[in-house]
């Protein structure tokens, strides 16, 4: 899985650090750090609930390691 | 009650948000708004005073302040100046911020936590023996007021003053209605904030403290430091600000909580339920109902042209309720929902300055509230009156059990 984060959308509403703390880190403003490129396979659920929290959608999660062409939205269906 | 007209009226495309008893349930008001005129008028407002209420359109409007302003034509509170951050648009508005949020972050804030924890216990100890209370004089209003005079290092004697100050500006008492005398109120008691401002200013620049309003007086803006002017343009939006809408929230919180014990109980039960259930409290209730923005650059939404210089209301409440972002839980508290985007501290670039700080109050105050007094309903008989525009109650008569203080105890 690999996260897209569209930095100038990011305002620091938090919700990613404050469901995903493994995943996600803030900056000295608040806005979101991902710590990581390719999310190891036990936080991914972590990735995904974090970015479904964005209110900005400024953070989207794909499935798939290597970033292949099945992209997910972070937002569950339903 | 009686008030006629409705509050939505499709055939005109009006409506009116301003209501008591809109306020007291908004529910359905948002329902009809989103789905029968998406962009009404506001009532009694010849023209060019749009309220936008789905959750799309509202999250379009927050996002675009080249087309959306939020500059000081969009609300007159009574200020001489544009207030900073929130009546500065991008791209001037993010040097304050840069300047702002490191120091109202969740990092930085998280120091607050036991402090916080202890003040809660220090409130509830006051009427937990008394088996009864008014929630919203005896624990919202001096909950997040002393906070935030701990956080500012202002001082606690002039609380009432502050108090006053703030409901003058936000729900100044004059007939409903009455715009001319609300104005009136709204500029005698500016002019007396800039006043006791200096005299703030003056005394952080000549001892500067950890407090936040000394960190914002010495901090660096571009190579620069604030001038007096923009400091007391920074003070007035965050006596606004930092005074009332933790206040609502708590209001609208535990009066929901009072009424619904099978969600009380749930988060007796489980406390770690307690930060979802804040979102979900925050997303339902929607305490500030709606912002404020002035069109920039015409544009038009649903068939309805908007021009330069029409007003519009952002109906933050509506779009939070809004089942095509929701679903058909939109209107029910879930605090098991997957996603939960909503906009009750606003969205875009002018979000809310001190959400995170709004989070911890509220997070901490229903950890503890639940702890010590984990029953409690709304007095039998009680009839709760909810301001329009920021939703707080009244007064809010709760019984419960009595139990003891923690006079003594460890805390």
């Amino acid at each position: 899985m690999k996260i897209h984060f569209e930095a100038s959308a990011c305002v620091g509403h938090g919700r990613c650090y404050a469901l995903a703390p493994e995943v996600y880190d803030a900056d000295d403003q608040g806005h979101c750090i991902v710590k990581f490129e390719v999310v190891p396979p036990e936080l991914e659920a972590q990735a995904r609930a974090g970015a479904a929290n964005c209110p900005e959608a400024a953070l989207a999660v794909e499935d798939g390691l290597s970033g292949g062409a099945r992209a997910a939205s972070a937002r569950p269906s339903g | 009650m009686t008030y006629a007209p409705p509050a939505v009226n499709p055939d005109s495309r009006e409506a009116n948000p301003y209501r008591p008893d809109v306020a007291a349930d908004p529910l359905a008001f948002y329902d009809q708004l989103r789905t029968q005129c998406p962009i009404a008028n506001m009532e009694g407002v010849p023209s060019g005073t749009h309220i936008i209420s789905r959750y799309e359109d509202v999250k379009f409007a927050l996002r675009h302040p080249e087309i959306f302003s939020s500059d000081v034509v969009a609300v007159d509170i009574g200020q001489d100046r544009p207030l900073i951050p929130l009546q500065i648009d991008p791209p001037g508005h993010a040097k304050y911020r840069r300047l702002m949020d490191p120091q109202l972050g969740p990092k930085e804030i998280a120091y607050l936590e036991s402090d916080t924890r202890a003040l809660v216990n220090d409130i509830v100890d006051r009427f937990i023996g008394r088996g009864s209370c008014d929630f919203h004089a005896e624990f919202s209003v001096p909950f997040p007021c002393t906070v935030f005079l701990q956080l500012t290092g202002l001082p606690l004697d002039d609380l009432e003053r502050f108090l006053t100050w703030k409901d003058n500006i936000i729900r100044p008492d004059v007939p409903l209605g009455d715009t001319q005398a609300a104005q009136e109120v709204r500029y005698a008691t500016g002019r007396a904030m800039y006043e006791y401002f200096e005299g703030v200013i003056e005394d952080r620049l000549a001892n500067p403290g950890e407090d936040v309003i000394s960190r914002f007086v010495h901090g660096d803006l571009e190579g620069r430091t604030l001038s007096r002017e923009e400091i007391a343009d920074v003070l007035y939006l965050f006596i606004l600000g930092g005074l009332d809408t933790v206040t609502s929230t708590l209001d609208c919180s535990i009066a929901y909580l009072a009424q619904n014990p099978s969600h009380r109980r749930a988060l007796v039960e489980d406390p770690t339920l307690v930060p979802a259930a804040v979102e979900e409290l925050l997303r339902l209730h929607t305490p500030v109902m709606q912002v404020m923005r002035v069109v920039k650059q015409e544009h038009e939404m649903h068939g309805v042209r908007m021009l330069p210089g029409d007003h519009v209301i952002v109906m933050l409440g509506a779009a939070d309720t809004d089942p095509e972002e929701f679903g058909q839980t939109a209107g029910d508290l879930h605090v098991g929902r997957d996603a939960n985007r909503h906009f009750a501290f606003g969205g875009g670039p002018h979000r809310c300055l001190g959400s995170h700080l709004a989070r911890l109050e509220l997070r901490v105050a229903l950890e503890e509230l639940h702890r010590r007094i984990p029953d409690y309903a709304v007095a039998e008989g009680a009839e709760l009156y909810y301001s329009p525009g920021i939703r707080e109650i009244a007064s809010l008569p709760l019984v419960f059990e009595p139990g003891p203080t923690l006079v003594g105890a460890a805390s």
